[in-house]
C-alpha cells in the first residue's frame, strides 16, 4: 500500500484548478520581484565597503538569536524625523552583505541602523547588562548572562564559507583565519591584532569589549556588532543633500534619491 | 545577454497592467456565463445534504 | 486511532517512523556540538511516541470494510483537541510577552525566557499552532462533505496532521534555544523547512485525491479557497527559505538573499503568509461552517468566484507596502500601494456576502453564539481589510510603520478575524464529529463570546491609541525646529496602553479556557450540568444544522 502514489486518477478539473491558482498567484510574484534580481545595477555602490569581521558577524549571530530585530529597526526611512533622530536615511548599499536582512518592522526600542561609535563601549555592556542601570524608564530585556557566555569561535570559518556561499567576497585567507580573528579583535597590539587589520582594514575596532581579556564572551561580539553598524560603508555620509529644503514633519527626504538611486 | 533592470521594470507595469485586465475580464466572464448559473445555484445548495455519509 | 489503520497502513507508518527516527538520530550525531542536537533528540522523540503507539495497536483486529461507509473524521477530532491546545500556548505566551513591556522584570533570568525569544512563540504558536491546526482538522471535514467522499487513505490524513505538529515543535523549542532565522513568520531553520515541504506536499496530493473521488461534479468554492492557501503557501515557504545552512551539523543557515532583495522577498512572503494563511484558508472554514449553520446558501455564489479570482491575483503584488520610504525602489512601493487598495474590492466583497447570507437569519445569529462568533468574524474582516487598505497609502504608513498601530491592525485581523471565525467553527463542528447534540454548556460558549469580543476591542482600541500617538511623538517638533521628544519619551508615555492591551489579551485567554473546558465535557459527553433557565432557553434552542442534525440521526 502506497499512500504516496496516486491510487486514483487525479481528474482534470482538481489540477486544473491548482494550475489556475498558481498561474494567477505567481505572475504577480515573479511581476514583481524579477526586476529586483538586477537590481545591482541600481544599488549604489562602493568599492571601499568592507564585510563583517568573524566577531561581529557572531555578533550579528547573537543579535539574531536574542531576536533584538523584533523591537530595533535598521531602516532609517527617508522622512525628516527620521533622518534628524537617526541620522542619514539608509541605502540599498548598506544592507549588501546583510545574510538576512535586519530592517525590522517595529520600533519598540531606536532605530539602530547608525548605532555605531554613538556611544562607548562600556555603555553599551552596562546597557545590555541591565538597561534600567543606564536608562531607568526602559523596557528593553536584561542581557546579564551575555557577560559570561563563552563565544563559540572555532566554527567561525565554516560560517565564513557558507556566507561566501550566498555572495559574500570573504577570502580564503579570512576564512582560514577566522578562528583567530575573532580572538584578536578583543586583543589589541598583538600581532595578530595587526594581521587582522591587514584583512579587514585599518579601522576595524580592536578592543576588549566586555573588559574580559582572557575570554571571548558573547558581549564581546555583540558589541562588536553594534559598533560597526552603519560604519561599514561610508556611501550614506556622501554629500547627498541630506535634509533637503525644509519640509513639513513626516514628509519626506530626497525620495528620488533613496527611491530611485542609480 | 545581459537584461536590463529598466526592461524588465518596463516589462513589469506594461504586461503586468495587461494581464491584470485580461484575466478580470476572464473571471468575469466565466462566472457570468449564462449556462454556468444553473451549476453554481445548485453548489450553494450542495452543502445541506441530509445523510452524513459519503456517497458510494 | 491506530485501530483505524489497515495492516499495510501500520506497516507503512512503522516504516515512516523508524525512518524518521533514523534522520533524527543524524541530526543528534551530526550536531552533538550544536543546537541541532537538541533538535535531533527531540525528533527521536516524536518518532519512538509514534512507534510506541503504532506498536501497542498493531496486533489490533483490521478496521472492518464498513468504515467505507462513514467519513474518516479521527484527524479532524484530533486537530481540533491539538488546535485548542496550542491556542492556550499561544495566547498565554502572548499575555506574557504583553506584561513584559510593562514590566520588564516579569521573568526568569534566563535566556529562552527573554522577550525577544518569547515573542516569535506567541506568534507561531497561533498562526501555524492554532490557525494551522484549525485549518487542516476543518480542511479534512469539508472536503470530505462537499465532495461526498471519504479520504482516500487513513494514513495519509495522519502523517499531516502530526507532522505538522512536528514542525511546529521544531520551530517553538527552537525558539527558547536560539536557534531562528529571524525572517518573521519564517523564523524556523532549514531542516525544519525541509520537513515542512515534505508534508505539505502529501497534504496537497490528499485534497487532490479526496476530490478525485468526489460525487459532486462542481467543486464548492471553499475548496478553492483551501487548495489556494495549500498551494501558495507551499510556493512562498520554498522561495522565501532559501538558504545554505552553515555546515549539516549546523542549525543556523544564511539566507541566500541579501539586503533589499531580502526585504523584498520576505515581505512578498510575510503579506502572502497573511493572505492565503490567514485569510484564504479561513475564508474556505467561512463559506463552508457560516451557510451551514445558518441554514442558508451563501448569498452569492458568483460574487465568491470573484472574490476568490480577486484575493488571489491582488494579493502576491501588495507586500511591498511594508517596505514604504525604505530603500526599495520606489515603483516597487507604488506598486503595492495601488493594489493594496484594489484589494479592498475582493475583501469587502466576501465580507459583504458573508453578512448578506445572514439576511433573514439574525434571530438565530442573536440566540446562537456560534453563528454570532461567525458573523462577528466576517465583521472584523471588513473593518481589517479596510484599515490594511488604508495603512498601506503611504503618507499614512509614513505614519503607522514601526508603530503599535500595525500591532493593533494585526490583532483586529488576528483575534477579530482569525480566532473568531475558528472558535465559531471549532463550536460547530465539536458537536457534528462527536455526535452529541450540542455544546455541553451553550451558555459557556455564550460567555467565551463575551470575553473574546471585548478582550478584542480592548487590545485593538489601546494599540491605536498608541500606535498614533507614538508616531505624533516621534516627529512633534518644538518652536525652535527641533524635534520635541526623546525616543525615551514616546516608550514613557506607551505604558498606560501596554497594561490595558496585557488586560484585554487576558479576557481573551480567559475566553479561550473557557472553550477548552466546554469541549472538553462534550467530548466526554456529560449532559450539560446548568439546568435549563427559562429566561436563557433562547440561547439553548437548538438551531438548524442540517449537517450535524444528519449526522445525529445517523447515530453511530
Ligand atoms: C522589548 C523590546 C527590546 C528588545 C527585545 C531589545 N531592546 Fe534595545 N531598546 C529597547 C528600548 C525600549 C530602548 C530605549 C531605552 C533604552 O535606551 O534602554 C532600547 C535601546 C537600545 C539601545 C540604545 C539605542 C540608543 O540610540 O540609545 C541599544 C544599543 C539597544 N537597545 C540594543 C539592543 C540589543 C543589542 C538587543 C538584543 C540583544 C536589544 N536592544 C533588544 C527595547 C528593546
Ligand atoms: C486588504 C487586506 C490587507 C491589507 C492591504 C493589509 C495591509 C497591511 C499593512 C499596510 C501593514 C503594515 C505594514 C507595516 O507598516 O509594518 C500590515 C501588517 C500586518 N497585517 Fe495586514 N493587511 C490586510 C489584511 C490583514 C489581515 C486579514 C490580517 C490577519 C488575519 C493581517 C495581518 C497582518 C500582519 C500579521 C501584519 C504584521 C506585519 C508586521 O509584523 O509588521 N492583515 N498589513
Amino acid at each position: 500500500m502506497n499512500i504516496f502514489g496516486f491510487h486514483y486518477r487525479l481528474e482534470r478539473k482538481g489540477i486544473g484548478l491548482v494550475l489556475a491558482i498558481i498561474a494567477v498567484a505567481s505572475i504577480g510574484g515573479i511581476v514583481e520581484i524579477a526586476p529586483l534580481f538586477t537590481i545591482h545595477q541600481t544599488v549604489e555602490t562602493d568599492p571601499n565597503m568592507r564585510v563583517y569581521t568573524p566577531l561581529e558577524l557572531a555578533g550579528r549571530n547573537i543579535y539574531i538569536r536574542e531576536g533584538c530585530y523584533a523591537c530595533h529597526s535598521q531602516m532609517i526611512r527617508t522622512l525628516r524625523d527620521e533622518v534628524e533622530r537617526y541620522g542619514p536615511y539608509s541605502l540599498a548599499v548598506e544592507s549588501k552583505y546583510d545574510h538576512p536582512m535586519l530592517w525590522g518592522s517595529k520600533r519598540t526600542g531606536p532605530d539602530l541602523a547608525r548605532i555605531g561609535g554613538k556611544y562607548s563601549d562600556e555603555w553599551h555592556v552596562r546597557h545590555l547588562y541591565n538597561p534600567r542601570d543606564v536608562v531607568a524608564q526602559s523596557i528593553m530585556p536584561a542581557y546579564d548572562w551575555l557577560m559570561t557566555a563563552q563565544l563559540r569561535i572555532e566554527d567561525l570559518g565554516e560560517h565564513l564559507e557558507a556566507q561566501r556561499d550566498v555572495g559574500v567576497p570573504y577570502t580564503d585567507e579570512m576564512i582560514a583565519h577566522a578562528t583567530a580573528d575573532a580572538a584578536a579583535q578583543i586583543a589589541p597590539d598583538t600581532p595578530a591584532a595587526e594581521d587582522l587589520k591587514k584583512r579587514y582594514g585599518a579601522a576595524t575596532i580592536i578592543h576588549s569589549f566586555a573588559d574580559k581579556p582572557a575570554q571571548v564572551t558573547e558581549m564581546d561580539a555583540l558589541v562588536a556588532y553594534l559598533q560597526i553598524l552603519g560604519r561599514l560603508t561610508d556611501a550614506a555620509g556622501k554629500p547627498v543633500a541630506q535634509t533637503g529644503e525644509t519640509q513639513a514633519s513626516g514628509t519626506q527626504v530626497g525620495e528620488a534619491q533613496a527611491g530611485e538611486a542609480q | 545577454m545581459t537584461i536590463y533592470h529598466d526592461t524588465l521594470v518596463w516589462l513589469a507595469k506594461s504586461a503586468g497592467l495587461f494581464y491584470l485586465m485580461g484575466l478580470s475580464l476572464i473571471v468575469l466572464i466565466y462566472t457570468y456565463w449564462p449556462s454556468n448559473k444553473k451549476r453554481f445555484n445548485e453548489a450553494a445548495e450542495t452543502i445541506f445534504q441530509d445523510e452524513d455519509k459519503p456517497c458510494r | 486511532m491506530i485501530g483505524q489503520l489497515t495492516k499495510g497502513e501500520r506497516q507503512l507508518a512503522l516504516v515512516i517512523l523508524i525512518f524518521l527516527g533514523l534522520v533524527g538520530l543524524a541530526m543528534a550525531a551530526g550536531g552533538r556540538h550544536d543546537p541541532l542536537g537538541a533538535h535531533g533528540a527531540l525528533v527521536i522523540v516524536c518518532a519512538l511516541a509514534g512507534l510506541m503507539a503504532v506498536i501497542a495497536a498493531y496486533f489490533d483486529p483490521e478496521p472492518d470494510p464498513e468504515r467505507l461507509d462513514r467519513y474518516y473524521d479521527d484527524p479532524s477530532k484530533i486537530g481540533i483537541v491539538i488546535a485548542m491546545i496550542w491556542v492556550v500556548v499561544g495566547l498565554f505566551v502572548g499575555d506574557w510577552v504583553a506584561w513584559l513591556l510593562v514590566n520588564p522584570d516579569l521573568t526568569f533570568d534566563a535566556g529562552w525566557a527573554s522577550f525577544g525569544r518569547l515573542r516569535p512563540v506567541h506568534t507561531t504558536s497561533v498562526i501555524f499552532g492554532f490557525g494551522g491546526n484549525a485549518l487542516i482538522a476543518t480542511s479534512f471535514y469539508v472536503m470530505q462533505r462537499t465532495s461526498r467522499a471519504r479520504l482516500p487513505d487513513q494514513l495519509s490524513p495522519l502523517f499531516v496532521l502530526f507532522g505538522y505538529n512536528v514542525f511546529c515543535l521544531l520551530a517553538v523549542s527552537g525558539y527558547l534555544i536560539g536557534v531562528t532565522q529571524s525572517k518573521e513568520y519564517a523564523e524556523p531553520e532549514w531542516y525544519a523547512d525541509i520537513w515542512l515541504v515534505i508534508v505539505w506536499v502529501t497534504y496537497l496530493v490528499l485534497y487532490l485525491r479526496t476530490l478525485a473521488r468526489r460525487k459532486e461534479p462542481h467543486i464548492y468554492v471553499a475548496n478553492w479557497y483551501y487548495l489556494a492557501f495549500i498551494v501558495v503557501v507551499a510556493m512562498l515557504h520554498i522561495v522565501n527559505n532559501l538558504a545554505v545552512p552553515v555546515s549539516l551539523g549546523h542549525a543556523k543557515s544564511y539566507s541566500l538573499f541579501a539586503g533589499v532583495q531580502d526585504a523584498m522577498t520576505e515581505w512578498w512572503y510575510g503579506h502572502n503568509a497573511v493572505a492565503f494563511f490567514l485569510t484564504a484558508g479561513f475564508l474556505g472554514m467561512m463559506y463552508y461552517y457560516l451557510p451551514v449553520r445558518a441554514g442558508r446558501p451563501i448569498f452569492s455564489y458568483r460574487l465568491s468566484i470573484i472574490s476568490f479570482w480577486g484575493i488571489t491575483f491582488f494579493y502576491m503584488w501588495a507586500g511591498s507596502h511594508h517596505l514604504h520610504y525604505t530603500a526599495l525602489p520606489q515603483w516597487v512601493q507604488t506598486l503595492g500601494m495601488t493594489f493594496s487598495l484594489m484589494l479592498l474590492v475582493p475583501s469587502w466583497a466576501s465580507a459583504t456576502n458573508a453578512l448578506l447570507t445572514l439576511n433573514g437569519a439574525w434571530h438565530k445569529v442573536r440566540d446562537d453564539a456560534t453563528l454570532r462568533f461567525m458573523m462577528v468574524a466576517a465583521v472584523f474582516y471588513g473593518l481589517t481589510t479596510f484599515e490594511g487598505s488604508f495603512m498601506a497609502i503611504r503618507p499614512v504608513n509614513s505614519l503607522s510603520h514601526y508603530t503599535d498601530w500595525t500591532i493593533g491592525h494585526v490583532h483586529a485581523g488576528a483575534l477579530g478575524w482569525v480566532a473568531m471565525i475558528t472558535f465559531g467553527s471549532i463550536y460547530a463542528s465539536v458537536p457534528w464529529l462527536w455526535k452529541r447534540e450540542s455544546m455541553y454548556s451553550p451558555r459557556l460558549v455564550e460567555a467565551h463570546f463575551w470575553l473574546a469580543l471585548t478582550g478584542t476591542i480592548v487590545y485593538v482600541m489601546a494599540m491605536w491609541n498608541s500606535g498614533i500617538v507614538q508616531g505624533l511623538m516621534w516627529r512633534t517638533y518644538d518652536d525652535s525646529g527641533t524635534l520635541a521628544y526623546s525616543f525615551l519619551d514616546t516608550v514613557i508615555a506607551m505604558h498606560p496602553y501596554y497594561i490595558a492591551r496585557a488586560v484585554g489579551g487576558l479576557l481573551f485567554l480567559i475566553g479561550a479556557l473557557i472553550g477548552c473546558y466546554n469541549i472538553w465535557m462534550t467530548i466526554r459527553g456529560v449532559p450539560s450540568a446548568a439546568p435549563r433557565v427559562a429566561t436563557d432557553t433562547a440561547a439553548e434552542s437548538p438551531v438548524a444544522v442540517p449537517a450535524g442534525a444528519a449526522a445525529f440521526r445517523s447515530g453511530e
